[in-house]
C-alpha cells in the first residue's frame, strides 16, 4: 500500500449524517453544497433500492403504451441508466453513431434530456490497440458514472478516470483544466481532466476497466480492473493497484493499494462501496482475489478483510472450480455487508455464496458471517443486492431470484427468470423490478409473498439495473434506453 | 495427353479407376449425392447432409440418466461433438489431473459402448487452460475409416481406426496456427479426397500478417492441396470454430465457411479458388451455415455493420460470384443473437438456438418467425432434427428432446445431467444420430440414447470419393501440390501439377515447367526438389507453368539440420521464421545489430517466434538479451526449445520453464534477481528420452564467464520428444535480442 499523500480537507463527517443505514437518494450537504448525486444503486451504501412511487408495472414496448420516450444508443451497453440534474446517463459502444466524425468502436458515454429523451452528448474513445486482453471489443463503457451537480466521473474503456462536464459541449464551455479535445461541437463531451490508470501506475486491466467511481469528500474511488493476461496466470503488473484514490478536481493520484497483486484470480471488475461503520468512515472494495478490502477513505490505510470464499475452495481456469472472484458490488446496511461471489459470465453458471457479514470488526474478519446461502441455493453472481424492509433481494446469474429475511437470512421465496441474469433487483414502490437476458424485465410485488405483477419483453437483453426517479422507470436494454410512465403512451414501433 | 496420363502418380490412378467404377450412375456434374443411399451415420460435423437432419426411426420420446433409454455411458470430459461411422463412435475431449492431463481422442463400440481405443496427447505451447481443451470435434472418414481432428495446441492429426497416427501436423509452431486462449478450436470437415480445416495463423513472407486461411490436406497422406488465403482483414477475433460445409451450386462443388474476420466465404472445394464473399459481422463467426437449393442460411450474435444492434440470422442466395453482401441477402432476422449453434434445417423450417437458449423456428423460404421454445439458459450447442423430433442440449445439463408442430414446440423430456459432486454437467456437444441412437459427450462423459439397444448397425460404405475427371475439359486452373510445405535440407522432397477446370473440377495430374524463386536450390524436370543443407534455411516458391499460359506454386520452407547462429549483422530479419511479424526491425547497439521486439502498435506483446521446424530435437537454443524498464513496466525474454520456454522476468525478477503457459504442470521457477538494461545470456537444453525430457535452463551476465551449474533443472516424465525452437518476448517496451544460436545436443 502506499499512502501517497494525506488529504487536506475531509467533510466526510459531516457526510455521514445522511448516510445512514437503508439510505435513500443522496444530497450532501457538506462536501458539495446541496449538488444533486447519482451513482451505480443510487446511494453510497449501494443498496438498490428507491424512494421513488407512482411506478408503473405494465407497459407494451412495441404499441408504445406507458412509453414516455425511448432513444437508441449502442448495440451493447452496460452501464446506467442514472438520472441527475434532468439527464439521464448511460455507458454503451458506438453502434449507434451519434457522431459520425467519430466513427469505429468506441466506449461512449452518452446524456439524455430526462423529460424528452432527446440525445444531448456523448463522449467516445478510441479502443485501446492492446485489443482484447485490456478493452475487449464492442463492450462499450461498462462503468456507470457518478454525478455531483455539474460533473460526472466514470472509467472508460481505455482504463482513464474522466472528469466530464454534465453540459458537455452543449453549453459552448470548454471546461478545464483539460482543454484539448479534438472534437468540441454541441453533442460533444467536455473533458475536465483524465488520468490513464494503465500509463501512469501500470495497472493491467484484464479484457476491461469496469468500474463505477464513487466520489467522497474530495475523492474519487476506482478499482482498476488489474488482472491477468491472456495466458490467464501471469499477473503483468504485480505493482499496478487494484484500488486507488485520486483528486475529484484535479485527478491527482491520493493513495493506490497493490494488493492482492500476484493473487488476483482472474480481473478485479469492482465497485467501490462506501459507508460509516458504527462510526467508521470506510471504502470498501472487492478485490480481485476473492477477499473484500475496507480502507480508510482518505488515507488507503487497510481496515478489514473478508474472505469470500470457503478455505477449501479452488480456482480452476476456465471456471469450472470452487472458487470465485467477486464482481457483485457490497451493500452495506444495519452494519453489516451483503455480497455474492461469482465469475465472468463466460465461465458458466455454478453452485456460489451469498454472505453477510457483521463488518463492525477489524483485520480478518472472515469468520463475522452473519449468515449465508450457498451451493445449489445460491448460484454464481454478479448482481448486487437490494434490502428494503429487512428482505434482502438478490439474483444470481442462472436466473433466480432470492427474497430472503435480511435478519437471519430466513427464506421467503424463489423466483426463476429462466434465462441468465447480469443485473440486479430494483427495488422502489412497493415492487420488484428485474431483467434477464431474454429481455425481460419481471415485476413482482415486494414483501415476503411472491406475487408476479407482470412481465414485459423490452426487444433486447437487459444486462443493467432500472432506476427510477419522479414517477418514471428508466430501463436501458442492450441497444435501446425507455422512460416508462404510467399513462403515457409513445408511437408504436415496428 | 497420353503422355501427361503416364504422368500420373500412382496413387491418383488408383483413386481414379475407383471412382469410374462407381460412377456410371452419376451424371457428369452431379455430387455422389448422399441422400440416394441410406445413409444411417453420422460420420461429421453435423451429420450426412451436413444440416443436422438424421433419417433415423424410432428414436426416444423421453429416456432416464442412469435409466431406461441410456444404452452406455464413456468416460471422457467431452466438449466437442462425437461421430458415428463404421459402427464406431468418437469424439475428442480430454482426461486426467495434475501431471496426466491430456488431449484425449477414444473410440467405442457403437451398440455396447466397448471403448475400442484411446489416444492420449500431451498438450503445449498453449494459452488455452486444460477445461476448454479437446473443443474441436472429430471428423471419421467412412472410406478410409480415419478419424481427423485438430487439438487446442494445433497439433493435426490423422488416425487410422486402430488409433495409430496416419499422418499429422504442427499447424502452430510449423504454420503458425494462433492458440488463441479461450480455446475454441477448429473442426475438420471431409470432402472427396481432401481434408477441410480453417485455420488462424501467420507464418511466413505474404503469410505473415495474421488472417484466416483455409487448408485443404490428402486425406491419404496429408500433403496440402490448396491454401485458400481469401481474407483481406485481420481475424477479428481467435477463438473461433466455424465448420466449412461443402455443397454444389450449378455444377460447382464449394465449401462455404464464416471467418475470424466476420466475413462468409465460398470457395470451390477443389482448389479453395475464392468464388464469393459475404460480409456478415463485425466479429468472428463460430456458427456454421446452412445450405439448400442454392440458398445459404447464416447467423451470428455480434454487431451488424448496417445496423447498430446485435446478432442476425440471414438468407444468402449463393449463387454469386465477388463479393455479393449487398445483392444476394433474400431475408433476415436481426437481434437474433445465435453465436454458437448452427442452424437446422429441416423440411423448409430453419431452426436455430439463440445464445440465450431459445429455439427459434423461421419459414426458411420468407425469413417468417414461426415459434419459439426456451430450453434453458444459455445456448452453445446445435439443435438436431430426428424421427419428427428435436434433440438439442443446453450448456447447465440439460438434454432436451422436443416435438415441433406449426405454431410451437413442446418439450417432450428434459433429463439434467449431473458430476458426481451433484453439480451440474457442462454440455457443448451437439447430438449425433445414427443406428437408431443419439450420441452426445458431457462433462460426464459420452452418451449413448435409445428404444433398443439391440438395434441394427448397419454402416453405410462410402468407396466413391472422387467423380470422374473429364479429361477433355478446359483447364483453366492449376494448382502445385503440396502447397504449402516444410522440407528437411538434404531430404529430396516431390511437387506435382494438378489441373482444373473453371468450376474447379479436378482434370488430371500433369507435369510442367518447374522453376524455383528465392530459393538456392534443385528442382527437376519431374518435379523432384532438393536444398543443399550446406545453404542452410531459407523459404521461397516452386514455381511451375504449363501450356496456356497457366503457372501456379508452392510455399517452400527448408529447414536445415542444427547447428544455426543468427548474428543479425546482416540487418534482416531471417525470411523463414514463422510468426515472426510483432520481430524486428533490427535496431544497431554497439556498433552492430541487434534484433529487437517493442511494444505492439496492436493486440498483446508476449510472442514466441520459431526459427527452425517442430521436429527439432536434442537440442540447445541460446541468445543474448537486454531488457529495457519504463515507469514500473519491464519486459521479459527468453527462448523456446521443444515445448518448453524459458522466460526471464524482468517486473517478477525470476527465472521460470514452463510448458503450458495456461496450467502450472511442468512449471518451474526460481527467484533470479537481474538487472534491466544489462546484456544477459540465457540457455535451455532439452534432452529427450524414452521415459523422461532432462530441461535445463541457466542464465548469466554476458560479460562474465558461462556459470558451470544450471539454475533450473526439470525432469519431465511426459517426455515431450520434440518441438521448434525459437525466441519469446514480453514486450510493452523495448527489449533486445543478438546471437542466437540453435546446438546439437551430441
Amino acid at each position: 500500500m502506499t499512502n501517497r499523500k494525506p488529504l487536506s480537507t475531509l467533510g466526510l463527517i459531516a457526510l455521514t449524517a445522511f448516510i445512514g443505514g437503508g439510505a435513500l437518494r443522496h444530497a450532501d450537504t457538506a462536501a458539495a453544497q446541496q449538488q444533486e448525486e447519482a451513482m451505480f444503486a443510487g446511494n453510497f451504501e449501494r443498496n438498490m433500492i428507491s424512494d421513488a412511487t407512482n411506478l408503473p408495472s405494465e407497459w407494451d414496448v412495441r404499441s408504445g403504451t406507458n412509453i414516455k420516450w425511448s432513444a437508441p444508443v449502442g448495440s451493447q451497453s452496460y452501464a446506467g441508466p442514472v438520472v441527475a440534474g434532468g439527464k439521464v446517463f448511460v455507458g454503451t459502444n458506438n453502434e449507434g453513431l451519434r457522431n459520425p466524425d467519430m466513427p469505429n468502436d468506441r466506449g461512449v458515454m452518452m446524456a439524455f434530456d430526462q423529460e424528452s429523451g432527446e440525445f444531448l452528448w456523448q463522449y467516445a474513445t478510441e479502443k485501446l490497440t492492446a485489443g482484447r486482453v485490456n478493452d475487449w471489443p464492442l463492450q462499450g463503457v461498462c462503468s456507470t458514472p457518478f454525478i455531483q451537480g455539474d460533473r460526472l466521473w466514470y472509467v472508460s474503456n481505455q482504463a482513464h478516470i474522466v472528469a466530464l462536464d454534465v453540459n458537455g459541449h452543449r453549453d459552448g464551455d470548454n471546461d478545464g483544466p483539460f482543454a484539448d479535445e479534438v472534437h468540441t461541437s454541441a453533442i460533444d463531451g467536455d473533458v475536465l481532466w483524465s488520468y490513464d490508470m494503465i500509463g501512469e501506475v501500470d495497472a493491467f486491466p484484464h479484457n476491461l476497466a469496469t468500474s463505477s467511481p464513487l466520489v467522497v469528500g474530495d475523492l474519487v474511488f476506482v478499482s482498476t480492473g488489474n488482472g491477468v493476461d491472456e495466458g490467464h496466470i501471469n499477473i503483468p503488473s504485480p505493482f499496478g493497484p487494484s484500488f486507488m484514490a485520486v483528486n475529484k478536481n484535479t485527478g491527482e493520484l491520493i493513495w493506490e493499494n497493490s494488493d492482492p497483486g500476484e493473487d488476483i484470480l482472474h480481473g478485479t471488475w469492482t465497485n467501490p462501496t462506501y459507508a460509516v461503520v458504527n462510526g467508521t468512515p470506510q471504502v470498501i472494495f472487492p478485490g480481485g482475489d476473492g477477499w473484500v478490502r475496507s480502507f480508510v477513505p482518505e488515507t488507503g490505510e487497510i481496515l478489514w478483510m473478508f474472505d469470500a470464499n470457503p478455505k477449501d475452495s479452488e480456482w480452476a481456469l476456465g471456471g469450472r472450480g470452487t472458487r470465485n472472484n467477486i464482481i457483485s458490488t457490497a451493500v452495506v446496511y444495519d452494519n453489516k455487508m451483503y455480497i455474492g461471489v461469482g465469475q465472468d459470465p463466460e465461465h458458466g453458471e455454478a453452485p456460489g455464496h451469498f454472505w453477510v457479514v457483521d463488518i463492525t470488526g477489524s483485520g480478518d474478519i472472515t469468520d463475522a458471517v452473519v449468515w449465508n446461502r450457498s451451493g445449489e441455493d445460491f448460484h454464481r453472481t454478479i448482481s448486487t443486492a437490494a434490502i428494503h424492509d429487512g428482505i434482502v433481494y438478490i439474483s444470481d446469474l442462472s436466473g433466480f431470484l432470492y427474497a430472503l429475511d435480511a435478519e437471519t437470512g430466513e427464506h421467503y421465496w424463489t423466483y426463476d427468470t429462466f434465462a441468465a441474469v447480469w443485473g440486479s433487483a430494483f427495488v422502489a414502490d412497493g415492487k420488484v423490478y428485474l431483467g434477464d437476458e431474454d429481455g425481460d424485465i419481471i415485476v413482482l410485488q415486494a414483501g415476503k409473498e411472491l406475487v408476479e405483477l407482470a412481465e414485459m419483453n423490452m426487444g433486447a437483453s437487459v444486462y443493467t439495473t432500472p432506476w427510477a426517479e419522479d414517477g418514471v422507470l428508466y430501463v436501458l436494454s442492450r441497444n435501446r434506453l425507455y422512460a416508462i410512465e404510467t399513462g403515457a403512451q409513445s408511437e408504436p414501433m415496428n | 495427353m497420353s503422355d501427361s496420363r503416364s504422368a500420373l502418380p500412382v496413387r491418383l490412378l488408383r483413386l481414379s479407376v475407383a471412382a469410374i467404377l462407381v460412377a456410371t450412375s452419376l451424371t457428369a456434374s452431379a455430387l455422389p449425392a448422399p441422400q440416394e443411399a441410406a445413409n444411417n451415420e453420422w460420420s461429421q460435423w453435423r451429420g450426412p447432409d451436413q444440416n443436422g437432419v438424421s433419417a433415423a426411426t424410432d428414436l426416444p420420446d423421453d429416456w432416464t440418466v442412469d435409466g431406461p433409454g441410456q444404452l452406455w455411458h464413456g468416460d471422457i470430459v467431452g466438449r466437442s461433438t462425437p461421430v458415428a461411422f463404421d459402427g464406431r463412435v468418437c469424439a475428442n475431449g480430454r482426461l486426467g489431473e495434475g501431471m496426466e492431463m491430456r488431449e484425449t481422442v477414444a473410440c467405442w463400440n457403437a451398440a455396447t459402448g466397448e471403448r475400442l481405443w484411446q489416444r492420449s496427447f500431451n498438450v503445449y505451447n498453449t494459452t488455452v487452460p486444460f477445461t476448454r481443451v479437446g473443443w474441436g470435434s472429430v471428423a471419421g472418414d467412412s472410406e478410409t475409416g480415419n478419424l481427423y481432428v485438430l487439438n487446442v495446441d494445433g497439433w493435426f492429426h490423422a488416425l487410422d481406426e486402430l488409433g495409430r497416427t496416419v499422418w499429422s501436423y504442427r499447424l502452430h509452431e510449423d504454420y503458425g496456427r494462433f492458440s488463441g486462449y479461450g480455446g475454441r478450436t477448429g473442426t475438420p470437415v471431409i470432402d472427396e479426397n481432401r481434408v477441410l480445416l480453417p485455420v488462424i495463423n501467420g507464418s511466413w513472407a505474404e503469410f505473415t500478417p495474421g488472417r484466416q486461411r483455409f487448408y485443404a490436406f490428402d486425406k491419404h497422406d496429408g500433403r496440402v492441396l490448396w491454401v485458400s488465403n481469401p481474407s483481406e482483414e485481420s481475424p477479428k477475433d481467435l477463438n473461433i470454430q466455424a465448420v466449412p460445409v461443402v455443397t454444389e451450386i450449378d455444377g460447382q462443388r464449394l465449401m462455404i465457411v464464416g471467418g475470424a474476420d466476420g466475413w462468409i466465404y465460398a470457395l470451390q472445394a477443389r482448389t479453395g479458388n475464392f468464388v464469393w464473399k459475404f460480409q456478415l459481422s463485425k466479429r468472428g463467426i463460430n456458427v456454421s451455415v446452412v445450405e439448400a437449393d442454392g440458398v445459404v442460411y447464416a447467423a451470428h450474435s455480434e454487431e451488424n455493420l448496417d445496423e447498430g444492434v446485435l446478432g442476425r440470422v440471414v438468407a444468402i442466395d449463393a449463387r454469386g460470384q465477388g463479393d455479393i453482401t449487398h445483392t444476394n441477402e433474400l431475408w433476415r432476422a436481426t437481434e437474433i443473437p445465435v453465436g454458437f449453434s448452427s442452424p437446422m434445417l429441416h423440411d423448409g423450417v430453419l431452426h436455430v438456438i439463440d445464445n440465450s437458449a431459445n429455439l427459434i423456428a423461421f419459414d426458411a423460404a420468407t425469413g417468417r418467425h414461426l415459434w419459439e421454445q426456451n430450453i434453458g439458459n444459455v445456448g452453445k450447442a446445435s439443435p438436431v432434427w430426428a424421427d419428427g423430433k428435436i434433440y438439442a442440449t443446453e450448456v447447465n445439463g440439460n438434454f432436451v428432446i422436443l416435438r415441433a408442430g406449426e405454431d410451437g414446440a413442446e418439450v417432450l423430456d428434459t433429463e439434467h445431467i449431473e458430476m458426481p459432486d451433484g453439480r451440474h454437467a457442462e454440455i457443448c456437444s451437439s447430438p449425433a444420430v445414427a443406428y437408431g441412437r443419439i450420441y452426445f459427450t458431457t462433462e460426464n462423459g459420452i452418451y449413448a440414447i435409445g428404444n433398443d439397444a439391440d438395434a441394427p448397425i448397419e454402416t453405410w460404405s462410402a468407396e466413391r470419393t472422387m467423380p470422374v475427371p473429364d479429361i477433355d475439359a478446359e483447364v483453366t486452373s492449376i494448382k502445385v501440390v503440396p502447397a504449402d510445405v516444410v522440407i528437411r535440407a538434404g531430404e529430396p522432397a516431390q511437387f506435382e501439377v494438378h489441373s482444373f477446370d473453371v468450376d474447379g473440377n479436378f482434370i488430371r495430374s500433369r507435369n510442367a515447367v518447374w522453376s524455383l524463386a528465392g530459393l538456392e536450390a534443385e528442382v527437376s524436370e519431374d518435379g523432384t526438389f532438393w536444398a543443399d543443407p550446406a545453404i542452410g534455411h531459407q523459404v521461397g516458391r516452386v514455381l511451375a507453368e504449363t501450356g496456356g499460359m497457366l503457372s501456379a506454386y508452392a510455399r517452400v520452407r527448408v529447414i536445415a539440420a542444427p547447428p544455426t547462429v543468427e548474428d543479425f549483422n546482416d540487418g534482416e530479419r531471417p525470411p523463414h521464421w514463422v510468426a515472426a511479424g510483432r520481430w524486428g526491425p533490427m535496431a544497431e547497439f554497439d556498433g552492430e545489430n541487434v534484433l529487437t521486439k517493442g511494444p505492439s502498435p496492436s493486440g498483446i506483446h508476449r510472442h514466441v517466434t520459431y526459427t527452425a521446424d517442430a521436429s527439432t530435437r536434442d537440442v540447445t537454443v541460446q541468445v543474448d538479451l537486454y531488457a529495457t524498464q519504463e515507469g514500473r513496466r519491464r519486459a521479459d525474454g527468453g527462448v523456446v526449445n521443444g515445448g518448453y520456454t524459458l522466460d526471464l522476468a524482468g517486473n517478477h525478477q525470476r527465472l521460470e520453464i514452463r510448458s503450458w503457459a495456461s496450467e502450472l504442470l511442468m512449471m518451474e521457477r526460481v527467484p533470479f534477481e537481474w538487472d534491466m538494461e544489462t546484456w544477459y545470456t540465457v540457455k535451455l537444453r532439452v534432452e529427450p528420452g524414452s521415459n523422461s525430457t532432462m530441461v535445463r535452463a541457466k542464465v548469466w551476465r554476458r560479460d562474465e564467464a558461462e556459470p558451470a551449474e544450471w539454475t533450473l533443472e526439470i525432469e519431465d516424465p511426459r517426455a515431450l520428444q520434440s518441438g521448434a525452437p525459437g525466441i519469446y518476448g514480453y514486450s510493452p517496451v523495448n527489449i533486445y535480442y543478438d546471437n542466437y544460436k540453435v546446438t546439437a545436443n551430441r
